[in-house]
């Protein structure tokens, strides 16, 4: 790599070099901005999925809790006890549908 | 659906920029008039060509809206001339760098080229505020796909106008008179190239998270209605300039969709 480098021409980093340099940035910044953006949507959409996930989760397991023959499950946070998490869900997830 | 192929998409546009920007950088020789300062425009010519094609894209997709009445054109025709709007601010910007550079000052009123562009970007930059005032999503769709053509059809005429303007001192390195050396040349294709797929590549991105957002609000609601809550308890998307993307969108992906 380095003698890759010490092989390629100097860049003439003169009086130009800033104006170079600062149309090149300015175009990497904003393809930067905008992935950072998309980055923010992205996270977004897997909190919904996660929210969606949680509330699925709860009907399940409210399905299995229910005697057979009801068709419209009660939604499991309205009975009493308020437990809404089954055997088999993990910490966070209780915790998410809880909330 | 608007994800496919978006790796291979991504992958390809990282490897030519790199490409294009070692060819600037290590390969193509120095321009004799202007010296180091003309680097510049193997990111800034490629920008404004992309830019005004986008914005053409753009028209193209909303006839084809207008013919069909498909939701998907109106997207597809915002999401072009939104990144287009993106690629002309940064075409303006690098221009204004060089015209710093070369001519001593950021902007030159007398200059057609640079007015025009601007002209062209401000026109573009109304396209958002009139989407969002309109609140009927078929009005939305169908208004902005009428301006979308107009504005679309007077990006080439624009050109042409100033292109037969005599009185120009912008440069003109493209055309009949060019003579750029085939270094630079083939330099400014690959540049061209990798800023195409750059917007392609953010384009589908764009396409693809607007759409999964889409897609994820019709599953909550299906999720609601099936527990029995009123629908009204999902907030109901307000007033917004982006298309707005039915559940039919999602009929593409139901196995019985898949089958046929």
């Amino acid at each position: 790599m380095t003698a890759l480098l010490a092989e390629l021409p100097a860049l003439p980093l003169h009086e130009a070099g800033k104006y170079v340099a600062g149309a090149y940035v300015v175009l990497f910044a904003m393809v930067l901005v905008y992935v950072a953006i998309m980055a923010i949507r992205q996270s977004k959409l897997e909190r919904d999925l996660g929210e969606l996930l949680a509330r699925e989760q709860r009907l399940a397991d409210g399905e299995q809790s229910e005697p057979s023959g009801s068709s419209a499950p009660e939604p499991a946070a309205a009975r009493p006890g308020g437990t809404t998490a089954g055997a088999g869900t993990a910490p966070s997830e209780r915790e998410s549908t809880l909330a | 659906m608007y994800g496919k192929g978006l790796r291979a998409l991504s992958i390809s546009t990282v490897v030519v920029m790199a490409v294009a920007l070692g060819l600037v950088f290590f390969w193509v020789p120095l321009e004799a008039d202007q010296g180091f300062l003309q680097k510049i425009f193997y990111v800034h010519v490629p920008l404004a060509i992309v830019s005004l094609c986008g914005f053409i894209a753009g028209g193209l997709f909303a006839i084809q809206h207008l013919r069909t009445r498909e939701q998907k054109w109106d997207f597809r025709s915002y999401v072009a001339i939104h990144m287009s709007l993106i690629f002309g601010l940064a075409t303006l910007i690098t221009g204004s760098i060089w015209a710093k550079g070369s001519w001593g000052h950021w902007w030159e009123w007398s200059e057609p080229t640079l007015v025009s562009f601007l002209i062209v970007f401000l026109l573009y930059a109304t396209y958002q505020p009139l989407r969002f005032a309109i609140e009927d999503p078929e009005r939305q769709s169908r208004y902005a796909s009428v301006f979308a053509i107009t504005a679309g059809a007077f990006v080439p005429l624009n050109f042409i106008a100033v292109r037969s303007s005599t009185a120009f001192v912008h440069p003109r390195v493209l055309g009949a008179t060019s003579n750029l050396p085939w270094q630079m040349s083939l330099t400014f294709l690959v540049s061209l190239l990798g800023m195409t797929l750059l917007f392609t590549t953010l384009c589908k991105y764009e396409l693809t998270v607007k759409h999964t957002r889409a897609q994820l609000r019709a599953l909550k609601r299906l999720a609601e209605r099936r527990e029995g809550k009123a629908t009204a308890s999902l907030p109901a998307r307000g007033r917004s300039a982006a298309p707005r993307l039915q559940a039919t969108a999602m009929r593409a992906h139901t196995p019985e969709a898949r089958a046929r």
